[in-house]
Formats: C-alpha cells, sequence, structure tokens
C-alpha cells in the first residue's frame, strides 16, 4: 500500500466467518479461554475448521500470543502471525494485514482476533499511574503528573477545543449516544439490549472529565471476538456470503501520538483518520455517497463527530447538525453502529464493528438497512489506527 | 450523596421542614454598639491594616458583620432573649436524633450600608430550610439554614430604634450531624497524602527536568531549522536535524484547551481538578495545571502565568496560575494557634473547639481549628487589600472546606472578572496542604476612577461560582 498511488488490495481477499463469545461485565474465565471461543465460533460461521488456519493476527495489547491461542484451539503450524499496535487503532489494520497475506498467497486462511476480561480483570478506565521510561511511556510521562491519566480524560481535551472552535456546547455529543444506545435497544448481544436513552438523559448523566459525561464513553467490556480472512476465491465456496475487502488502510498523522497528539495542529480533527480516508477512498474509487451505513470507532463520542468530518461525510464543524435529528439512526442520513457500537453493544477494541460491518453486507444484522452496497468500518481513535470498505461480492 | 429515604429498623425520621420559615430569633439587639476597640482587636487578629476602619468617622470591616450579633461567651439563651423557641427546639431535637454535632459549612452576606461607629445592630432571623438526612464527609445530618435581617440606628446621635435602616442580610448554614466512626489518624490528622505520579525522566528527556530542578521550563530549538518543539525528542520533525539547543521559557501563555477531571480522582487529586493545555507564549504547548482558581473557571483563552509549585517532598511542578489585571497577589497566612484562637475572640466566638485542644480533641477533631468567621475576615481582608480603601464590598458568599489546625499555610488566591452588568467579582480560593480551605466570591465596587475598573476584563464569559 501507498500514501501516493492506488494499491492492488481491494477485492482479493474477504471476511468468510465472524464469530463472538457473549458480551458481559465478568466473563468467569481467562483471556485465552475466550480467545479459544471466539476463534472456533468464527471458523464454524465461515465452515472451516482449526486445521485450515495458517495465520494468526492479533493486537500488541492482547493477552493471547498466536501460539498460545493455535496450541489451544486445535490449530497446527503457522505460516504467518503479527501483532499490531496502538490500542483499538489496530481493528482494522488486522484485517488488512491478512488480506495482504492471503492476497500474495502468504497465507490462505488467518484469524484475526481479540480478547480480554477488559472489565473485571483489566479496566482502561481506571487509569495509569506510572509508565516505563522507554519511548511510549516517556511519551505518556509528560501528561501523568499533572493527572492526566485516563482515555477520557485525553479525549476530553481535544474535544474541549473542539467545541471552543465551532461554538457548541457538549450537549452536541448527545445525538451520538443516543443513535448508538437507540441501535443497542434492539440487538440482543447487546449489553444494553432494551434499554435506550434520550438527549434528556445524556444531558442529566454525571460529569466523568468535563466536556465528557457518563453517557458519552464507552462501555468495559469483557469477550472476545474473531474474524476468518481469506481469498474471496475461497469464502465463496464457503457457508456465508463474502464480506469483500474493498479497501484497508492504516494511518498515522505527522507527529502523532498515541492518545496524546495535544501539541499538533488545531485539536479539532483526527488527522490520523483523515490519512486512512484518503487512502480508502482513492483504492476503492468510491465517496461518501456511496457509503450505505458505517461502523464509526465510538469508544468516546466526540471522535465520532469527527471522523464524519474527516471522511467528508460534512464539512468540518458541521458534523454536530449533521448528528443532530437522527442523522446517525436507521432512515437517517448515515446510519452509523447499527449494532449500538462499543457504547452500546460492547467495547471489543473496534472488531464487533467489523463483524457488525459483515453482517450488513451479509444482510443478516438485527438492524438490517435494505440493499447494502458498502460499508466502512474504522479502528481507534486518538491514536494510530486504521479503516476498512467492506463491500457485496459482484 | 444523600439518603432521605427512611431504613428499615429506624424509625421514620421526623419532618424538619415544619420548622421552616419559623423565626429563629425576633429583636435581637447587639449587645454592644459599633465600637472601635473591637474593630480595632478585629483587625490585629485578621491583619487588615485598612485605615477606614481607624479614627474619626470611621466604619466598621464588612466581614466583621456577623461579630455584632454574636451572643458571646455567655451563649444566646444569656444574651438578649431574641432566640426564639422554634429554633432552640429544632437544635434540641436534631441533638436527640443524636444529631449532636455542629459545624459552619457557608454563609452569604450582603451589605447594604457599611456599619458606622455609634450604631446599634438590630435583628431578626428566620429557619429558611431543614434539608432531608443527608450523607457527608463529616457524618450524616441536617442542613440548617438561617436567614437574619440586619438593621442600624445611630444609638450616639439620640436615633430611636424605629428609625433603623437595613444594613445587610446574612444567610447561614450549619450542619448538625451524627460524626462518622472516625479512623485513628496519625499526628496532626492530616490525612495521607496521595501522590501525582511521578515523572518519567529518560536520557531524551533529562534535559527538561533537570530544568524543572532549577527553575525553568525549558523546551527545545531545532539548530538547523530553527522550530521550537515540546515534548522533547532527539530530533526535529520539521526537518530531521539531530541538533537542538534547550531555551527557557518566558512563563506567559495562554489556555488552548482545558479539562475537569471528576472520575477518577487520582490520589492526589481528592476533588475534581483542571488539567490545561497551555500554549507558551513561545509558541509550543505543554500539559499542566492551572492552580488559583476554581476548575470550572479554567477556559480556553485564559492569559497564564508559570509558577514552580511544590507538590510533596520530591517533586516540584511547572503549573500555571492566572495572569494579568484579573489576578491577585497571593497572600500567605501562618495558621498559628494564637491566630486561631485571637480570631475566635475577636469574633466573639466561644466555642470551644476553636480555643480548647483537648476539648477539640474529645470532639473528634485532631486539635483546635479556626472558625468560620475568621475565613470570612481574612477573606474580607484579602480582597480588601487589593480593592484598596476607597472600595466597597457589596456582599461575601463562602464555603468551607478543609478544616484549618494549628501549623497550617493558607494561600489566598483570587481572580476578578467583570459580568456584562458590570459587577465585578472576586473569586477566592484559600487553601492550604490539605486541600481548599475556603471558597469564596465577593462583590466589589471600585472607585470609578480606578484604572482597574476597565482593566479587569472577563478571562471566559460565565457566572463566578
Amino acid at each position: 500500500m501507498s500514501l501516493h498511488r492506488p494499491d492492488t488490495l481491494g477485492g482479493r481477499a474477504a471476511i468468510a466467518g465472524i464469530g463472538a463469545t457473549e458480551f458481559s461485565k465478568d466473563s468467569g474465565r481467562s483471556e485465552l479461554k475466550l480467545a479459544v471461543e471466539a476463534v472456533h465460533a468464527a471458523l464454524d460461521d465461515a465452515g472451516l475448521c482449526p486445521q485450515d488456519v495458517d495465520g494468526l493476527i492479533t493486537f500488541t495489547m492482547d493477552t493471547s500470543p498466536e501460539i498460545t491461542l493455535a496450541q489451544a484451539a486445535g490449530i497446527g503450524e503457522l505460516g504467518f502471525f503479527s501483532r499490531i499496535h496502538y490500542g483499538g487503532g489496530a481493528a482494522c489494520a488486522t484485517v488488512q494485514q491478512a488480506a495482504m497475506a492471503v492476497a500474495t498467497g502468504v497465507a490462505e486462511v488467518v484469524v484475526c482476533y481479540r480478547a480480554f476480561n477488559e472489565r473485571s480483570v483489566h479496566r482502561f478506565g481506571a487509569g495509569l499511574d506510572a509508565r516505563s521510561p522507554s519511548a511510549e511511556g516517556t511519551a505518556m510521562g509528560w501528561t501523568m503528573p499533572f493527572g492526566l491519566l485516563t482515555p477520557a480524560s485525553w479525549v476530553a481535551l481535544a474535544a474541549q477545543r473542539y467545541l471552543h472552535t465551532y461554538g457548541l456546547t457538549p450537549d452536541a455529543f448527545g445525538p451520538v449516544a443516543v443513535a448508538d444506545r437507540r441501535h443497542a435497544a434492539t440487538n440482543p448481544a447487546a449489553y444494553f439490549y432494551g434499554r435506550p436513552i434520550t438527549l434528556a438523559e445524556h444531558r442529566a448523566s454525571r460529569w466523568i472529565v468535563e466536556p465528557l459525561r457518563l453517557l458519552d464513553c464507552c462501555q468495559e467490556t469483557d469477550g472476545g471476538q474473531a474474524l476468518v480472512v481469506t481469498s474471496v476465491e475461497r469464502a465463496r465456496d464457503l457457508r456465508r456470503p463474502p464480506a469483500v475487502v474493498a479497501a484497508a488502510a492504516q494511518g498515522a498523522g505527522r507527529a502523532q501520538e498515541a492518545m496524546t497528539s495535544f501539541y499538533r495542529d488545531g485539536l479539532t480533527g483526527l488527522p490520523e483518520m483523515g490519512v486512512v480516508a484518503r487512502q480508502l477512498w482513492r483504492n476503492s474509487g468510491l465517496g461518501p455517497a456511496d457509503i450505505d451505513t458505517a461502523v464509526l470507532y465510538d469508544h468516546f463520542t466526540p471522535f465520532v463527530l469527527m471522523q464524519l468530518e474527516e471522511f467528508g461525510f460534512c464539512g468540518p464543524g458541521e458534523a454536530a447538525d449533521f448528528a443532530a435529528d437522527g442523522g446517525l439512526e436507521l432512515g437517517g442520513r448515515l446510519p452509523v453502529n447499527t449494532h449500538g457500537g462499543q457504547l452500546g453493544e460492547a467495547y471489543l477494541h473496534g472488531m464487533n464493528g467489523i463483524a457488525e460491518a459483515v453482517r450488513q453486507v451479509r444482510g443478516s444484522s438485527v438492524n438490517q438497512l435494505r440493499d447494502v452496497r458498502h460499508v466502512l468500518v474504522t479502528a481507534g481513535t486518538g491514536v494510530p489506527t486504521s479503516g476498512l470498505l467492506l463491500s457485496g461480492d459482484r | 450523596m444523600t439518603d432521605a429515604t427512611a431504613r428499615p429498623g429506624q424509625q421514620t425520621e421526623p419532618d424538619y421542614r415544619a420548622y421552616e420559615g419559623r423565626p429563629a430569633a425576633t429583636g435581637g439587639r447587639s449587645p454592644d454598639a459599633v465600637n472601635a476597640p473591637m474593630i480595632r482587636h478585629w483587625c490585629e487578629a485578621m491583619g487588615d491594616t485598612d485605615p477606614a476602619h481607624r479614627g474619626p468617622g470611621a466604619v466598621a470591616p464588612p466581614a466583621m458583620l456577623q461579630v455584632w450579633t454574636m451572643a458571646g461567651l455567655g451563649g444566646p439563651n444569656a444574651g438578649d432573649g431574641s432566640r426564639s423557641g422554634a429554633y432552640d427546639e429544632l437544635l434540641t431535637r436534631l441533638d436527640e436524633s443524636g444529631c449532636r454535632a455542629v459545624v459552619a459549612t457557608d454563609c452569604e452576606q450582603r451589605y447594604l450600608r457599611p456599619l458606622r461607629i455609634g450604631e446599634r445592630v438590630l435583628f431578626d432571623a428566620v429557619i429558611e430550610s431543614v434539608s432531608p438526612e443527608k450523607r457527608t464527609a463529616l457524618g450524616t445530618g441536617h442542613f440548617v439554614t438561617t436567614r437574619t435581617d440586619l438593621r442600624a440606628y445611630d444609638e450616639a446621635r439620640g436615633e430611636k430604634p424605629e428609625e433603623a435602616t437595613p444594613v445587610a442580610t446574612h444567610r447561614f448554614r450549619i450542619l448538625k450531624y451524627r460524626p462518622a466512626a472516625r479512623q485513628e489518624q496519625a499526628g496532626s490528622g492530616r490525612k495521607p497524602p496521595g501522590r501525582r505520579p511521578r515523572p518519567v525522566v529518560n536520557r531524551d528527556n533529562e534535559g527538561f527536568w533537570a530544568g524543572v530542578a532549577e527553575g525553568e521550563l525549558r523546551f527545545q530549538r531545532c539548530t538547523h531549522c530553527g522550530t521550537a518543539r515540546f515534548p522533547w525528542l532527539p530530533g526535529c520533525n520539521v526537518c530531521g536535524s539531530p541538533d537542538w539547543t534547550a531555551e527557557a521559557a518566558s512563563g506567559g501563555g495562554t489556555v488552548y484547551s482545558s479539562v475537569v477531571v471528576h472520575h477518577p480522582l487520582a490520589a492526589a487529586f481528592d476533588r475534581p481538578y483542571a488539567v490545561a493545555l497551555v500554549e507558551l507564549d513561545e509558541g509550543v504547548r505543554i500539559v499542566s495545571n492551572v492552580v488559583g482558581l476554581p476548575p470550572g473557571e479554567v477556559r480556553i483563552g485564559l492569559p497564564v502565568r508559570l509558577s514552580f509549585e511544590r507538590c510533596d517532598d520530591e517533586l516540584t511542578l511547572p503549573l500555571f496560575r492566572p495572569a494579568g489585571p484579573d489576578r491577585l497577589p497571593e497572600l500567605r497566612v501562618a495558621v498559628t494557634r494564637t491566630l486561631i484562637v485571637a480570631g475566635a475572640v475577636a469574633t466573639r466566638d466561644y466555642q470551644d473547639v476553636h480555643h480548647d485542644a483537648e476539648a477539640a480533641r474529645a470532639k473528634g477533631s485532631p486539635d483546635i481549628f479556626m472558625n468560620i468567621l475568621t475565613s470570612i475576615g481574612l477573606v474580607g481582608r484579602y480582597v480588601g487589600d487589593w480593592a484598596g480603601t476607597g472600595a466597597g464590598i457589596g456582599g461575601i458568599a463562602l464555603r468551607l472546606g478543609v478544616p484549618a489546625y494549628p501549623g497550617d499555610e493558607l494561600r489566598f488566591n483570587g481572580v476578578a472578572t467583570t459580568d456584562d452588568s458590570g459587577q465585578l467579582t472576586v473569586s477566592v480560593i484559600g487553601s492550604s496542604d490539605r486541600g481548599n480551605h475556603v471558597t469564596a466570591t465577593v462583590a466589589v465596587t471600585l472607585p470609578a476612577a480606578d484604572p482597574r475598573t476597565a482593566a479587569v476584563t472577563e478571562p471566559g464569559r460565565g457566572t463566578v461560582a
């Protein structure tokens, strides 16, 4: 792939299987066990078995190494294995790298997985208290003594500047939360199944880090999600219709940091997502008008607004208007996060969102839209990130 | 946290709201007319040197208001007999329910005109509200709010009580509570201070922290292309050059963005706190804290000035304080046993917890502590010093936080803002190492000719908390 010329990855690989554990607040089992269950479920969905797998990809943050996952899942020799960095920014890149492997013949069946007990064991929201003096630890160390310690606080610092620049109030974030929770309310797999919220409830929820309220923040979840990637040709012979990888991209901006990119430009956008957007549009030949539904990474609501702008669904500063009045809901301008997102369904570091995009392409979502041809999926925001365009097989 | 519901096994709580609207004091009369000796004692205790409170034509310090109506050593029922049966009955019922402890939490005084020497103060008070049962850090109990209306007439010049004219209103809130089971605390009862996370220091940024140790905030400048940069890195993002020099920042800056952290509160912070992204005058940004004003008032665009602040025995950090004409100079007051006792006596407050350490300990306090009337006095003096002798103080609203004990140092900081109607308000925080002792807003009128009347501009829109 290249920042400067279209790549040749589009149309050569597909997601052929998806599988997840239940999404809970206390799984009662190990992260490795969750990963194995998710991988088996995804292989089952594809109609494949562990012996078919020759590649594995996960996140550097995952605690289940590829070799241990293979050992416990009945997978044999591996010809390709990789892990991707930067937290939730890795999500779509796992599929990108799997697609590159199958497109080049490096591997035939690659499973991407992510599993954790993020609620019951290691809560990201609890915050940091120390970091080692590595380059990465030192980058985070510039903010820690001053009490900027949690993901919500890092996002809030950019969100405040966004509100200030465009003359908005924290109420601007409400429609994102309402859309997510409305979609989750009709999704039995969602933690917040049957529990929609209103704008008034959003406004009344307590401050976590001003300008972010409780209902601007995603859940913390125990669970696992896996995705099976293979060639489009092979996927056509499997149990489910292929969700073709029409384009895939990673992106990091100039002077990029992981969650603390406070020292560059105006803090009103996500330049790294702009890098992803430009590549996805160019590589696929598609544009915002071609997208039927999007899964936009939503650990915190403000970054959903910024993503709408980075992808050109609206202009800079216009996303709050775009999202108001149900713009992100079923039947709206751009239905977003039809599974309920990470606020409503589960926080699985973005991997559950890729599964929902696959369901929309297959026509099997609980909130299925009509005639879906192209779905945009994004990965973690505020970090070096990635994105996918998934399309039906024509 | 509140919990107004009765729990099983407990009697339904009495409905104290029946007392709302009933008098707390009727026909009260100050034991003494406004007089020079009491004013002088008060000014000495507070450190108030305003000449307006001395000599012929002297006026009483506004913040001294409540002193004139204090009952004194004999207690409320040995005084002028104004205390109402309803108020006594309410306090007795609260005592009987187990809410025997009392602490003043906040007050709001509005001054209508100055009190002159020779004037006699008359007052009536009403029970404005009694809260449902509330759980607080001190214990569970009820907030009782009274409002006092004060009038005065010039007895020395032969005026009659009927000629008294309004001088002030005064709202006062106390908490009557059952003390929470108290954990035995070492020494002075200081809570073990949480420590801020330590800086992360390596070979690439050690020059920055060496600068902090020497009282400088240093950023890097590329010697090849001249670009200033922060955070510290071993090369330039613009041109890739490895060559750089360190420069000390001038210390001026502007808040570029800010947040208020409510949850979770890190160990070093016991209440919501502001974190700001400050853009230095040299063009680079740094994440830090703006201290010296309430967190909600740290707003984008606020001019700030670098200030090295000691956070604990091992850590000094480059923090920022509001800059410009709207920031008051800091006042540091050593809280000695003498100050606490002198303040209590000068304000005619003979509660034993303000002068008798043994009695204070018997009531669960680690030592004697400053009374609220002294805290009001110090705030009044602090703002008065800044406003100058020709200025008027229109009112003080004040809330108490952590107590002030002997050995503490109170640091008063204030920021002046002018709202759309032209009202000048000074927000004051008086804090010690324990946290904020007092948070107050003071309404000020400067003489029309005072250049600060024009120079003071709002640092950020919105009302002052």
